[in-house]
This record gives C-alpha cells, sequence and structure tokens, in this order.
C-alpha cells in the first residue's frame, strides 16, 4: 500500500493534526500564540458555512 | 520607538534525536541532546497582534500548515521527530534552547515513546443503502394501524443497523489495534468537515514501526470482507506522529 501523494491528503485532515495535536509548549520564552483556539480559528475558515462551527463548538 | 511587529521570531516544528541531518532549508537548535527543527519567520506575519489575522487567510494558513507538514514529515524519514503543533515560537535561538531545557522530560519521553514509528490515519465510512422506492401500501391513509405498525418496524430496523455498524467499527479498531504499538480513536468529522455524502464512524491513529505494513494488510482484507457492503475503509499516512506526543498522549 502507498502512502497518499502530499496533495491527495486534504486540508482537513491536515488541519485537524497539525493545528489540532501536537505537542504545545509555553512559556516565558515563547510568544503567546498559543491562547488562539487555532483548530476553531483554522476550520473557521475552511468552513463556509458559520453555522457548522457553531455547532462544531458546542459539540467540543 | 520600534514597533513589535518588525524584526524575526524563531518557529519551533518539532525536535529530534541528535545527530540527523535536518531537512534541506531548515535550521537546528542543538540542546543538550535535544534538536530542535527551526526557521526565522517575520513578526509581522507571525507576531501575536499579526498571527491571528492571518489565520483567517485561507491561502496563507494553508501554505503554512502544508509547510510545516512538508518539513516534519521530510524529517521524519530520517530520524525520529516528535512534531509540534502549529505556532509554537520563540523570540530567539537561546529562547529556543530554554524551551528544550524547561520541557526536556517531555520531549525526552515523547521521543522514546514514537522512537522507530510513525503514524497511520484509518477512517471507516458508511453510505446508508438508498430508501426502498415506496409501494402502494404507503398510500394507506395515515394513523391506520398498519401504519403505525411500519413505523415502528422501521424504526426498531434503523436502530438494529445503527447497532450493528457500532459493533463492526469496535471490531475494526480492536484488529487495526493489534499491529500498532499505540492507538488513539478521535471524534469522527461531521459530513460539513469532511465533504463527503456518507457517515464517518470511525477516525482513529495508528502508531506503527516504521515501514510496518501489516497494518494496511489488515485495510485491504476489511475492505475484501466488507465489498459492497456500504463500508469504505481509508488508509491515511505515514504521519508524523501527532496524534502521539504531547501533554493529553
Amino acid at each position: 500500500m502507498t502512502a497518499l501523494a502530499a496533495e491527495d491528503i486534504t486540508l482537513v485532515d491536515l488541519v485537524d493534526r497539525v493545528l489540532n495535536k501536537g505537542v504545545v509548549l509555553t512559556g516565558d520564552v515563547t510568544l503567546s500564540v498559543a491562547d488562539v483556539d487555532l483548530v476553531y480559528v483554522g476550520l473557521r475558515v475552511l468552513l463556509a458555512s458559520a453555522g457548522t462551527l457553531d455547532r462544531l463548538e458546542r459539540e467540543r | 520607538m520600534i514597533s513589535a511587529a518588525q524584526g524575526t521570531g524563531v518557529y519551533v516544528y518539532g525536535v529530534f534525536a541528535s545527530g540527523a541531518p535536518a531537512p534541506h532549508g531548515v535550521e537546528t537548535v542543538e540542546h543538550d541532546g535535544l534538536v530542535a527543527l527551526v526557521r526565522d519567520v517575520p513578526l509581522d506575519e507571525f507576531g501575536e497582534e499579526a498571527l491571528p489575522t492571518h489565520l483567517n487567510d485561507r491561502e496563507w494558513l494553508e501554505r503554512q500548515v502544508r509547510g510545516h507538514e512538508d518539513v516534519l514529515a521530510s524529517a521524519a524519514e530520517a530520524a525520529t521527530v516528535v512534531p509540534f503543533r502549529f505556532g509554537v515560537i520563540c523570540h530567539d535561538r537561546s529562547d529556543v534552547a530554554r524551551l528544550l531545557d524547561e520541557h526536556r522530560e517531555l520531549l525526552q519521553r515523547d521521543l522514546l515513546r514514537v522512537d522507530g514509528c510513525e503514524e497511520l490515519g484509518v477512517k471507516v465510512w458508511y453510505e446508508s443503502p438508498q430508501a426502498p422506492a415506496s409501494d402502494a401500501s404507503d398510500d394507506a391513509p395515515a394513523g391506520g394501524r398498519a401504519y403505525l405498525e411500519r413505523r415502528r418496524d422501521s424504526r426498531r430496523r434503523a436502530l438494529e443497523l445503527a447497532a450493528e455498524r457500532e459493533v463492526l467499527v469496535a471490531d475494526v479498531h480492536d484488529r487495526l489495534a493489534r499491529y500498532s504499538v499505540a492507538s488513539v480513536v478521535n471524534r469522527p468529522q461531521p459530513k460539513e468537515l469532511s465533504g463527503r455524502e456518507e457517515q464517518m464512524l470511525l477516525n482513529a491513529a495508528y502508531l506503527v514501526r516504521r515501514g510496518d505494513e501489516t497494518l494496511a494488510q489488515e485495510i485491504a482484507s476489511l475492505r475484501a470482507e466488507h465489498a459492497m457492503s456500504g463500508y469504505a475503509f481509508e488508509l491515511t499516512g505515514p504521519w508524523p506522529p501527532y496524534n502521539f506526543v504531547g501533554e493529553d498522549a
């Protein structure tokens, strides 16, 4: 089974990992961007319907 | 007066074990056996005030998210990598070293946990069969006893099918987990997000030994077993082990 080519990976899958998973380190030595709910903001940009986003947020 | 928007910060992609070559175009900050993969970024894009605005720019976001993944994926070809979430940015390189120092325990634990491993994503989809064309009896006046019985039967059937799907998904996950070092079951994405008509039943990630194809073979078996049944099995990856690092892992 060959891996999917990068362009085949849907952006949602990518955003779900890159903005939602992985190590988050904060502290005096980092800029405080981690305060932003990244995946929420990221998905908002990807989703046409704001109503969808409100529902997703409630289900979190 | 110097504007806060000027200058550069240091973006950290993740950490990998010392001694491995960094991907082309990526720099490293080494501290006591840990190596951070970094690049300088302009603060007028990545600063505390600018970033939230840029995140709302779809093209910018897509470029950054793909860039983040590309760096980590190519680093992972050379060595075990602990991926960071997008957006860990330090003021300068000495702060990156301090960051590695402060979080040494967590980072070394993660490096050990995902050593020699990669992540595979699995989704199980289900497409409901087309509703059968209504027969003549459906035209009977509503409210009759037959009508109520039909409704009750169809509701019971729907519940049975939902229960069957639940059992199947649990079984699929158990079978796949057997071929993995660790697994994470995430919430299925709703249709609005997946962009597909089918219902997502399983959205899971499996940590496997690098190059181990047994899980992919199991997916092939599942596809064969469930051919034409409305179930679809999707395999993505290999990914850097995003789902298996960090405080929550």
